[in-house]
């Protein structure tokens, strides 16, 4: 278990140092209590001092490093928009139409291909789903604020 | 002696017996699918625990880890794939016997050596942990403190390729569990003046967006690789293990189980690396060592049990300190917080009989996966090979939002999860340390409240971590961790430039 170069230590330590440098700013904004003591910002201020002095010792190392794999940076990309747009519709539409629409979505990008499967997972994801999760152990589903289907078909 | 009414109390509840069954199968299941594990198991299950009685709740997410560990040496062996890290290692030897056709074979000393060494863990811990507790029970802030601080330098700096990625992974966690009312003052930090964020980050939403949405993205990369199963045909005399065949693997196996017990009770070390030790001291006393990686059964034996002897000890600075000792148990501690369950010395005081159930669950737990896997092993193999990942992941991927938004029924935390779960992919590929950042995240609310305890007792600040012996002690510890490994890692980097 030899260790090898880890990737891109130049930006991996400028963003740790970056992500440092603005905690330690807002720790120093954390009020003081009633007594003036700095009680509760002693840990903000460790972890981030502690954030610049890593950033500081990944930039001062060798040059270089392995490779990321870019490959499949596309799908990734695509993965977590469909998870942002996912909540935004849930938060819109409810969450039978926003679990409708995603489970194509994500299996399209997984790569299936298959219309009746996805054509299936349309109508069967929303449905187990809320089966199991809202009814079965009977959670409050997420409304949506526009519309929700289901204040057509009843039940909230 | 608490153990035996325990496990006379769960032989007789049916409902229990039918969870710990479950669990053992459950983690069977996902221990063996390559790129799932039992913790993205335990963290995406969480939340449907939350509608059960604390003991059923415990028993299931811990026969999970437990089953799930043993799951992994299934796809390390059949698949040359291993479904969890720790069983990498049994992978170099388990996949040539499967090649030589003696997959089943393996897979016997797979599930003997790892219900060993998992009953080996979970005596060592029944034994030892009431007597782990009445230690801790006497300990002060400033002791438990130093204990923190030492298993953030460890978490941090043991784990992973890289020193300086796994303490910063740590302390991104501690910046994290900041977020919030400062539990003494209730001033706000890093709020942003964002409502939501007065609540804190919620653990259950960190945990499956680390380990289950993490884990779909980066299966993403993985997509269009067929899981291909070592085929061969029925043979008795391939098939089957006999007792001379196992003999030699005996040593290994006690070894091994005591190796990775010990390795267990080390906060955040965790199954991969015990297995690997275990491995590497088996082969170093081999005789046979012509055959290890190419297919010796002790080459099987050894990780196997080393891998499951962690699961049990693991448990031990979680139950009496409130430190968890590996993922899962970082998992765990949500089930105890959210059914009102205090974690730590006095929980043998206050919730003694549910400590014990949880135990005795465990070991009927690894009788139940033993027997499972022992007869079970290549249908669990089949079985996966029929699930198809462009499937599976997408299935998941919609169950970790709605399992994020039932932990707590609020939106936020399922946005919280799709940060956490692009973040836990980015650290994966970055080098960084996942498992650090969670089990810090956990650690640092107690770190903070002892610290700032201690410093209300202290005539000289923080002069009264180094006049107090016992804390003086771990934390020489935790520096003592960081020296080694910086100069372990340094030896290897020289080793490797010499070498190339």
């Amino acid at each position: 278990m030899t260790p090898g170069p880890s990737p891109a230590p130049r930006v991996v330590g400028v963003a740790l140092i970056l992500i440092g440098i603005g905690a330690t700013v807002t720790a120093f904004g954390i009020s003081l209590d009633q007594y003036g003591r700095w009680g509760a910002r002693y840990f903000p201020l460790v972890g981030s001092v502690a954030l610049i002095l890593l950033g500081v010792i990944e930039v001062t190392r060798a040059p270089g490093g392995a490779v990321v794999d870019r490959r499949h940076l596309p799908a990734i990309a695509a993965l977590l928009l469909l998870a942002i747009l996912y909540i935004i519709c849930i938060s819109a539409f409810g969450y039978l139409i926003a679990t409708a629409l995603a489970a194509p979505a994500a299996l399209w990008i997984f790569g299936v291909r298959s219309p009746v499967g996805l054509a299936a997972a349309m109508v069967l994801s929303p449905a187990l789903y809320h089966l199991v999760f809202f009814e079965f152990l009977g959670v409050f589903p997420p409304l949506g604020r526009y519309f929700d289907l289901l204040d057509l078909i009843g039940g909230y | 002696m608490d153990i035996f009414p325990a496990l006379i109390g769960v032989l007789s509840d049916p409902l229990l017996m039918g969870w710990v069954l479950l669990a053992a199968i459950v983690g069977m299941i996902v221990g063996a699918i390559p790129g799932l594990t039992a913790s993205a198991a335990i963290a995406m299950l969480l939340p449907l625990t939350f509608y059960m009685e604390p003991l059923p709740a415990l028993a299931f997410l811990y026969v999970i880890g437990k089953s799930g560990r043993y799951g992994g040496s299934i796809a390390a062996i059949l698949f040359n794939t291993p479904g969890t890290a720790a069983s990498a290692a049994t992978q170099l030897d388990g996949y040539p016997l499967a090649r030589q056709g003696k997959a089943s074979k393996a897979m016997k000393v797979a599930t003997i050596s790892s219900v060993i060494g998992d009953f080996t863990g979970e005596i060592l811990l029944i034994a030892g942990v009431a007597w782990i507790a009445a230690i801790a029970l006497k300990l002060g802030p400033p002791e438990l403190f130093a204990v923190n601080f030492a298993a953030f330098i460890v978490i941090g700096s043991v784990i992973g390729k890289s020193v300086t990625r796994g303490l910063a992974s740590a302390a991104l966690g501690i910046l994290v569990a900041m977020i919030g009312l400062d539990p003494i003052s209730s001033t706000e930090r890093f709020t942003f003046g964002s409502f939501d964020l007065t609540n804190g980050i919620g653990l259950v939403p960190l945990m499956i967006g680390i380990f289950v949405l993490g884990e779909v993205f980066a299966q993403i990369e993985e997509r269009g690789k067929p899981t291909e199963l070592v085929q061969g045909g029925h043979d008795a005399a391939r098939d089957g293990l006999t007792w001379a065949e196992y003999k030699p693997c005996l040593p290994h196996v006690a070894r091994s189980s005591f190796i990775g017990a010990f390795i267990g009770m080390l906060p955040g070390l965790g199954s991969a690396i015990a297995a690997f030790v275990a491995y590497g001291e088996g082969k170093r006393r081999a005789r046979n060592l012509d055959e290890w990686g190419h297919g010796a059964l002790e080459g099987v034996a050894a990780p196997e049990a080393a891998n499951n002897a962690v699961s049990g000890p693991s448990m031990a600075p979680l139950l009496t300190l409130g430190i968890p000792g590996s993922t899962i148990g970082a998992i765990l501690i949500g089930v105890f917080l959210i059914h009102g369950i205090q974690i730590g010395p006095t929980m043998f005081l206050t919730s003694r009989d549910l400590v014990y159930a949880l135990f005795a669950c465990g070991l009927i737990g690894i009788v139940m996966y033993g027997v499972i896997g022992y007869y079970g092993a290549a249908f669990v193999g089949r079985f996966i090979t029929r699930i198809p990942t462009r499937v599976l992941y997408p299935v998941i991927f919609l169950t970790s939002f709605v399992a994020a938004y039932t932990s707590r029924g609020n939106l936020f935390d399922v946005y919280v999860m799709v940060a956490a779960g692009f973040a836990g992919w980015a650290m994966r590929k970055l080098d960084f340390n996942p498992a650090a950042f969670v089990i810090s995240f956990v650690l640092a609310g107690g770190a903070e409240e002892t610290f700032r305890q201690s410093l209300l007792l202290s005539d000289n600040g923080l002069m009264i971590f180094v006049t107090r012996p016992v804390a003086l002690i771990f934390l020489l510890i935790g520096c003592l961790a960081l020296a080694l490994r910086v100069r372990s890692l340094n030896r290897q980097s020289r080793a490797a430039a010499v070498t190339s």
